[in-house]
């Protein structure tokens, strides 16, 4: 009788396996969560499942554990948003190339009291000063991904910018959370002082915030600084190399690099709005040297230009 | 929460099953006679062995996930597989979590039943081998037990299935990790009614468990 059972269950197993084991070709691309949790990939892959005939695997991971897949060959192709970590990783002779692919910008979101007044500063290092000033004094909390994400990244870099060192902030004020994007928004929001009022900062993507307010999961979280060329965030992709992983689909990973930065997906990864009507990312493909700081300036500009039209 | 949810829930559904079926049938199938040497015999080393397998009752499914991984990941001795990213890869990882807990259960079960009956069985003329089956047929409800809470922490796991699987839509993608996926994006109540998914898949397996049991099918 349970040889029976046993049976049945195996074979209802094997039935069940049939869809799962299909013939088409399959590309892994590891990303960061922003661009699966945005909703950009579900919009632009299926037109690159349907011109080429096959399945994307998406994995969305952090951008740190996405360049791991990437580096132990467990991925044909990474779209991550680190960029110094990418240069490296390509210089290590892990990828063959980085393209740009599009951007959006990092924002700094806390209390809309402001207690730390960071609406009055002019540029990102003044506004992380402040927080660290007011932090000191007990009056903010700073909430950090602590993950190792491209966004704890480039948050670490701006406390260097600023020249200060996050491995003397105590833990009263700068909390390492250790979490994705939308676990640390939900943190900040939950940050009160003494009187009860909200007090966090942290710094966030634009997709993640957005998409985290208007489900008003957040509604003590405002946007009190951005527009500085320094939160700048660039995606890009790298497709893994070859050479050193022999198994890897480059083929389809260089047509999925040509594909991305087409004119048709550009144009369709700039139109991208969530389900709330922002714009989440900027198209600028183009090959994945830095640009310049003017540049980006002028990226930041016009889109926070083009934002308040909008 | 407004906009549509672009994958199939059934199909996520029927894979949770899938894996943490298969799991806990390995799991099991490992578990089991295990359970039963070490609760029935008397060796040397015996009571490290049962305090290593209740440890491993605590054993991170995280970890479980990252020594799959390292396993099956093309840089690791057995990358020429290619079942990283897979619902193999699952399912071998949530076996070495369904495994400690079923041997676990079964030992403790089997324990209890046995000195009497065993005796008494071998005094009646059964062999050693016919004596251990008598036990671990006395033991039975316990062993059904030890299947079932098996399953419980395989269907219930997320680190596991994270990590080897992927959450690749159409591929990999199961209800726990579907219920991350969701939480991450801010649909809390999409991961709550997928929670419930949960629930009731789990409810139904152990119903039909206890209507085989009932019906000493089981």
């Amino acid at each position: 009788m349970i040889a029976a059972i046993v049976a049945i269950a195996v074979v209802v197993m094997l039935v069940v396996a049939i869809p799962f084991v299909l013939p088409k070709q399959r590309l892994v691309l590891a990303t960061t969560t922003s661009t699966q949790d945005s909703g950009l990939l579900d919009f632009i892959l299926p037109d690159f499942e349907r011109k080429h005939n096959c399945i994307v695997d998406v994995i969305a991971v952090g951008s740190g554990q996405a360049m791991e897949l990437g580096k132990n060959g467990d991925a044909d192709v990474l779209m991550v948003h680190s960029p110094a970590s990418e240069k490296q990783f390509v210089q290590d002779g892990y990828g063959t190339s980085r393209t740009l692919v599009c951007y959006n910008q990092f924002v700094i979101v806390g209390a809309p009291s402001d207690p730390a007044g960071l609406s009055e500063t002019h540029n990102a290092t003044d506004a992380f000063t402040r927080i660290c000033e007011n932090g000191t004094l007990g009056n903010v909390v700073f909430v950090s991904r602590g993950d190792g994400s491209g966004t704890h990244t480039k948050e670490k870099a701006l406390w260097a910018k600023a020249g200060l060192d996050v491995s003397t902030f105590s833990s009263d004020w700068y909390i390492s959370a250790g979490q994705g994007m939308g676990a640390v928004l939900d943190i900040t929001e939950q940050q009160m002082d003494a009187d009860q009022q909200s007090n966090g900062y942290t710094i966030a993507d634009e997709a993640t915030y957005y998409t985290r307010k208007e489900t008003g999961i957040i509604p003590n979280l405002d946007i009190v600084f951005s527009g500085d060329p320094l939160l700048f965030n660039q995606y890009s992709v790298i497709p893994v190399d070859p050479e050193r992983w022999p198994h890897v689909n480059h083929t389809l990973a260089s047509d999925f690099v040509e594909w991305i930065t087409s004119e048709d997906i550009q144009e369709m990864i700039g139109n991208y709005t969530d389900a709330y009507g922002h714009k989440l990312f900027v198209p600028n493909a183009g090959p994945g040297v830095s640009l310049s700081m003017e540049r980006q300036a002028a990226y930041v500009k016009n889109d926070v230009v083009a934002r308040l039209e909008g | 929460m407004t906009d549509a949810i672009a994958y199939d829930v059934f199909q996520v559904t029927i894979l949770s099953l899938y894996v943490s079926g298969s799991a806990t049938i390995l799991g099991s199938l490992i578990g089991v006679p295990l359970g039963a040497a070490i609760g029935l015999r008397e060796f040397g080393g015996k009571g490290l062995l049962k305090t290593i397998t209740y440890t491993m009752y605590g054993f991170p499914p995280v970890i479980s996930g990252l020594f799959i991984y390292y396993m099956f990941s093309r840089a690791g001795p057995l990358g020429s597989f290619g079942i990283l990213f897979t619902p193999t890869a699952m399912i071998l990882a949530q076996t070495l979590l369904v495994i400690p807990l079923v041997a676990g259960v079964t030992i403790t079960s089997v324990t209890e039943v046995d000195r009497n009956i065993k005796n008494t069985v071998l005094s009646l003329g059964a062999s050693n081998r016919q004596a251990t089956f008598t036990v671990i047929k006395e033991a039975w409800v316990g062993v059904v037990t030890a299947v079932m809470i098996g399953f419980g922490r395989a269907i219930a796991e997320v680190g596991a299935a994270y990590m080897v699987g992927g959450n690749i839509e159409g591929k990999t993608r199961v209800l726990t990790t579907a219920i991350m996926l969701e939480t991450r994006m801010g649909h809390f109540e999409f991961a709550i009614g997928l929670g419930v998914v949960l629930l009731m898949v789990a409810c139904g397996v152990f119903l039909f468990m206890r209507w085989l049991q009932e019906r000493e099918l089981l």
